[in-house]
């Protein structure tokens, strides 16, 4: 019946087709024999892909990962987590600072006195170097240079709404007759300066100054609106902290293009371009003037101190021939786009970038794959591998089948998969601390959170060891203030508050809170009762959560807990500080800029410190560590400022969290010296926990080699 | 006929409309935001955030979103937030990389679930049905994520090789057939996979259609006469179960657009319904809501097909 034969030889055919397919497939060890070409390779196992490869552009680790490889920064950070210079070799921090001279003020000493004489007075003291105030010594040695700035007229035109009716504008026209001012040039930066200067000008000199008399604006403004023009138009003083680098000779960009100071500028010019919808302007807004002073040389100078600015000159550096205005005008065209609204986000260059990096783009397929190969002419020297694949692999399972089969080399390893790994003969591993901590942050203006007693009563009551035993699998270290461990921002001397459940029922009755017969916390007939929340979808926060509950309810406090989907979360209880306790984490960077998170001015709705602290020692440190220029000064500012949050404990810190890596045996570092012997050498993570810190020196060998630093 | 076509098509596109309509509101009342505006993300200042929700116009009234959005998709011009690129252009690609994927899974559902349901009703009630209907049932229950680990993870273990994407990454310069029978190999799990569902449940209809048809008069009249029992099941009985699935054939269409999310991610495999899953995940609203419309068109349009089809086979049925 043949019906009933095409019925069941079909299918048997089929399924006969697809299976003899495996007898071509590559296995594991016939893929390294037959394939060469596979140990010059590194592929790296992501589960995104990027988004866009332009680095002012990019808001994503993936991307960002890419952009690492391809682009290089001025600057970044070396094993100790200092700055290194990659594109500059070497950069001066110095200060220009400028104050508008008060002609009607009485100097103690001088009397009133013009530009011309205070500029003298102040040469003159510098000479005399007196010792009677060593501050004020220490910033007019530092002074290298004075000179009057002679009065000068201006003009702007704002724009603002009208009071009476809401949605129109109104110009507003001010006339500025600046008086005489005295710059300063410095050979460090000082915030201490103008504190130290009125100690030899008098007390009030530079708040005496009144800016608003110099302004005439058209129409006439309310005082208060006048005062904050004057603020901004014509501040008593400013500091202008000054960056000068000198760039390394001869980069080139993977295009053959020469690398110069234009290219800097022309970077820096693309992110304020509000055009391209940079989201690191806010990084760069402080700067005032970004200045070219000769192909190799730029100098940047800052509107005020603001120190984590240093940083962001790690930023990858564009490549100005490929993408100024011209370039992109000619690629409109091409495109057959408009182009006067083409900008660099629509440009295929973020699809197929060049930078000066070590590694050059060669292909990319969304949601596979981003192929990159070596650059030869990398001012370093070319890395060691020929390529660097980052593939994207969704799930993290198949990653593990992928690197079981040999076709990716490196994954985002879990904690327990290491378990399991690092007893493997074939493999390495490596573990170190992570950037990021997990707190429960509790509302402050709340009751009864407005008490450091119960604050710190709540942490006492939970066993944070078990937590990094059971929950983390030892994966985790205790932490006790905001810094990275690493960094020496960090106050090691502070003690993580012990595990302690009745010494947290002494505070808390210390507090008022007592308990009664049934067990449950009391103060004045109401029992002590909150709910305590975090977002679902975290499996860590949510055992937590559980945890914290319990360790609360066993001294007696009514605890409840929620787990809300991560938008609603933060939309509707985050941003409108609709809480009583929360678990959250946050990511650090190395800076240790902790305004967002820490100053009292950012409580409000949809700002960070959303659990409202506030302390007016730990405002003014906060600003003083912003503005501070000094590496060792700027840790001691930071040991304070980890003191009063560890005694305040707005937050319960838990802990930071461990990354691994897990790599094949046979990558090791590869050191050719100047007689070209090679040597091999096991790769060992450095001091702060980056294993990746020599990748360009790496290299995969067909076996394992034996190296002797080993035992 | 032409009529029915005609009406029929209206019809159509009336709930297209309504379809649009409300797939555009439950995306844009759902909780969250497009990653470029975030609140939460600190490197976003509150102005940039502002200019990109001008930039994509979501300043403006829901309304007024909707005709912008419809207007750019049935010109063409929609582009994706996350990367600027045209979403057809993306869809199609996409659609290209799922083509095989579905095709291999379709003919191993329907090659396979007819001879399996057919010996099932021709044996009913003995031990190789009891053990198909156990079969069936297990392979329905069991959950697809599962199954895939499980046969992932015995294929690596024990074979040692590559079954994760298109293809062996890093194959390179191996020959054209090598690379074309490679291919067929990373084929095989994931449509497998996919197959699986559909052959149990496939299974288990034709095994009740050719019950019902069984019941038959022309079927008892075919046994009486004397025509061999292989003649009554292949010829009189099955021609007239098949009817019902001539329907279903129009309902795979859609499966064209919508893929498989599950095991595309899995086998971290770059087709469509990974694709709509990351937009999802991105709140990437130009491609979710293309992918949703053309799902939608694909769905009133496998109705119509199968209609139509409907219509040829069935010879009582006139309109």
């Amino acid at each position: 019946m043949t019906t009933r034969r095409v019925l069941i030889l079909a299918p048997v055919l089929l399924i006969l087709v697809l299976l003899q397919s495996y007898f071509w497939v590559p296995t594991y060890e016939q893929q390294t024999r037959g394939n060469p070409e596979r140990l010059d390779k590194y592929i790296i196992g992501s589960i995104g892909d990027a988004s866009i490869l332009n680095p002012i552009l990019s808001a994503d680790s993936a991307s960002s990962n890419i952009e690492d490889m391809v682009f290089e920064g001025l600057i970044d950070r070396d094993e100790q987590l200092r700055f290194r210079g990659r594109l500059a070799t070497s950069w001066d921090v110095y200060e220009e600072a400028f104050f508008y001279v008060n002609e009607s003020f009485s100097i103690p000493g001088l009397g009133k006195a013009s530009p011309q004489e205070v500029a003298d007075y102040i040469k003159e003291a510098k000479k005399k170097g007196d010792e009677t105030w060593p501050g004020l010594r220490d910033s007019l040695d530092s002074i290298t240079e004075i000179s009057v700035i002679p009065p000068r007229n201006f003009s702007v035109i704002r724009h603002e709404k009208d009071p009476n009716n809401g949605k129109k504008k109104k110009d507003i026209k001010i006339s500025v007759a600046a008086a005489a001012g005295i710059k300063l040039v410095l050979n460090r930066v000082d915030q201490g300066l103008f504190q130290n200067l009125s100690l030899l000008l008098g007390n009030d000199y530079f708040e005496s100054f009144q800016g608003e008399d110099y302004l005439r604006t058209e129409p006439r403004l309310g005082k208060e609106k006048l005062a904050a023009y004057a603020d901004e138009l014509l501040p008593a003083f400013e500091h202008n902290p000054t960056l000068m680098f000198h760039l390394r000779p001869g980069v080139k960009f993977h295009d053959g293009h020469l690398f110069d100071a234009y290219d800097v500028k022309f970077t820096y010019e693309s992110i304020m371009n509000p055009k391209n919808l940079s989201p690191r302007i806010a990084d760069y807004e402080p700067v005032k003037t970004v200045k070219v002073i000769d192909p190799l040389t730029i100098k940047i100078v800052y509107k005020r101190l603001y120190s984590p600015a240093i940083g962001t000159w790690g930023m990858g550096i564009l490549p100005e021939h490929l993408l100024n205005e011209q370039a992109l005008k000619k690629e409109a065209l091409r495109l057959g786009k408009d182009s006067d609204t083409f900008s660099m986000r629509q440009s295929t260059f973020s699809r197929k970038p060049v930078g000066c990096g070590p590694f050059r783009f060669r292909e990319w397929k969304s949601d596979q794959y981003i192929a990159l190969d070596r650059f030869d002419d990398y001012w370093e020297g070319p890395p060691n591998y020929k390529g660097y694949i980052f593939r994207v692999i969704a799930d993290l399972l198949t990653q593990e089948m992928e690197f079981y089969a040999g076709t990716i080399d490196s994954y985002s390893v879990q904690p327990h998969q290491v378990k399991r790994l690092e007893k493997d003969p074939r493999f390495q591993s490596f573990s170190g601390i992570a950037f990021g901590y997990t707190y429960i942050g509790y509302n402050i203006r709340r009751k009864p959170f407005d008490d450091p007693r119960i604050r710190r009563a709540l942490g006492m009551a939970i066993d944070i060891d078990k937590i990094l035993n059971y929950v983390l699998y030892g994966q985790g270290k205790r932490i006790t203030g905001p810094f990275v461990k690493q960094t020496d921002y960090y106050n090691h001397n502070i003690e993580p508050i012990p595990y302690d459940p009745k010494g947290a029922l002494a505070l808390l009755e210390a507090a008022g809170w007592k308990r009664n017969k049934a067990g449950w916390l009391e103060k004045d007939g109401e029992r002590l009762k909150f709910t305590l929340i975090t977002n679902s979808g975290n499996d860590l926060r949510k055992a937590i959560l559980a945890i914290a509950q319990d360790a609360w309810k066993q001294i007696g406090i009514d605890v409840r807990t929620d787990l809300l989907e991560w938008s609603v979360f933060i939309q509707e209880r985050v941003n409108k500080a609709d809480f009583d306790a929360l678990i959250l984490g946050w990511q650090m960077g190395i800076d240790p800029d902790l305004y967002q998170i820490w100053h009292s001015s950012q409580t409000n709705p949809y700002q960070l410190n959303f659990v409202g602290f506030k302390n007016h020692e730990a405002d003014d440190l906060i600003i003083k560590i912003r503005q501070e220029y000094d590496h060792d000064q700027q840790a001691e500012y930071c040991h304070r400022l980890h003191e009063i949050i560890a005694e305040e404990q707005p937050y319960t810190f838990l802990y930071v969290g461990k990354w691994t890596a897990v790599l094949d045996k046979r990558i090791v570092i590869k050191k050719v010296d100047d007689a070209g012997n090679v040597r091999y050498e096991k790769i060992k993570p450095t001091k702060t926990g980056s294993y990746s810190f020599h990748f360009n020196r790496w290299i995969k060998l067909p076996e394992a080699p034996i190296l002797l630093d080993e035992g | 006929m032409i009529s029915f076509i005609g009406r029929s098509a209206i019809q159509k596109i009336i709930t297209l409309f309504f379809v649009s309509i409300v797939s555009f509101l439950i995306i844009h009342l759902a909780p969250g935001e497009p990653g470029q505006v975030d609140p939460m993300n600190p490197k976003f200042t509150p102005e940039v955030v502002e200019r990109f929700k001008k930039e994509f116009h979501l300043d403006k009234p829901l309304h007024v979103q909707y005709l912008y959005f419809y207007q750019n998709l049935l010109t063409g011009k929609t582009v994706s937030w996350k990367d600027n690129q045209p979403v057809l252009k993306k869809i199609w690609e996409r659609f290209l990389n799922s083509l095989p994927l579905f095709i291999v899974g379709t003919i191993l559902t329907w090659t396979l679930s007819f001879p399996v349901g057919i010996r099932s009703a021709i044996f009913r009630g003995r031990l190789y049905d009891r053990s198909a209907t156990f079969l069936s049932y297990l392979l329905i229950s069991i959950p697809g994520f599962f199954f895939a680990y499980i046969l992932i993870i015995l294929v690596v273990t024990h074979f040692h090789v590559p079954v994760i994407g298109m293809e062996t990454f890093g194959i390179g310069d191996a020959s054209v057939l090598h690379i074309f029978m490679d291919r067929i190999w990373h084929l095989i799990l994931p449509s497998v996979l996919g197959a699986t569902g559909g052959i149990a449940v496939l299974s288990r209809y034709v095994r009740s259609q050719m019950l019902e048809v069984e019941g038959q008069d022309y079927v008892r009249t075919a046994r009486a006469k004397g025509l061999p029992t292989e003649q009554v099941y292949y010829k009189h009985a099955l021609r007239n179960a098949l009817l019902p699935f001539v329907t279903m054939f129009g309902l795979i269409l859609p499966g064209l657009i919508g893929g498989s999310v599950i095991i595309e991610s899995i086998f971290s495999w770059p087709g469509m319904g990974r694709m709509a899953y990351e937009a999802i995940l991105a709140r990437d609203y130009p491609v979710i809501l293309t992918v949703n419309f053309a799902s939608a068109v694909l769905v009133l349009a496998g109705t119509f097909i199968s209609d139509l089809l409907y219509l040829v086979v069935d010879p009582r049925i006139r309109l």
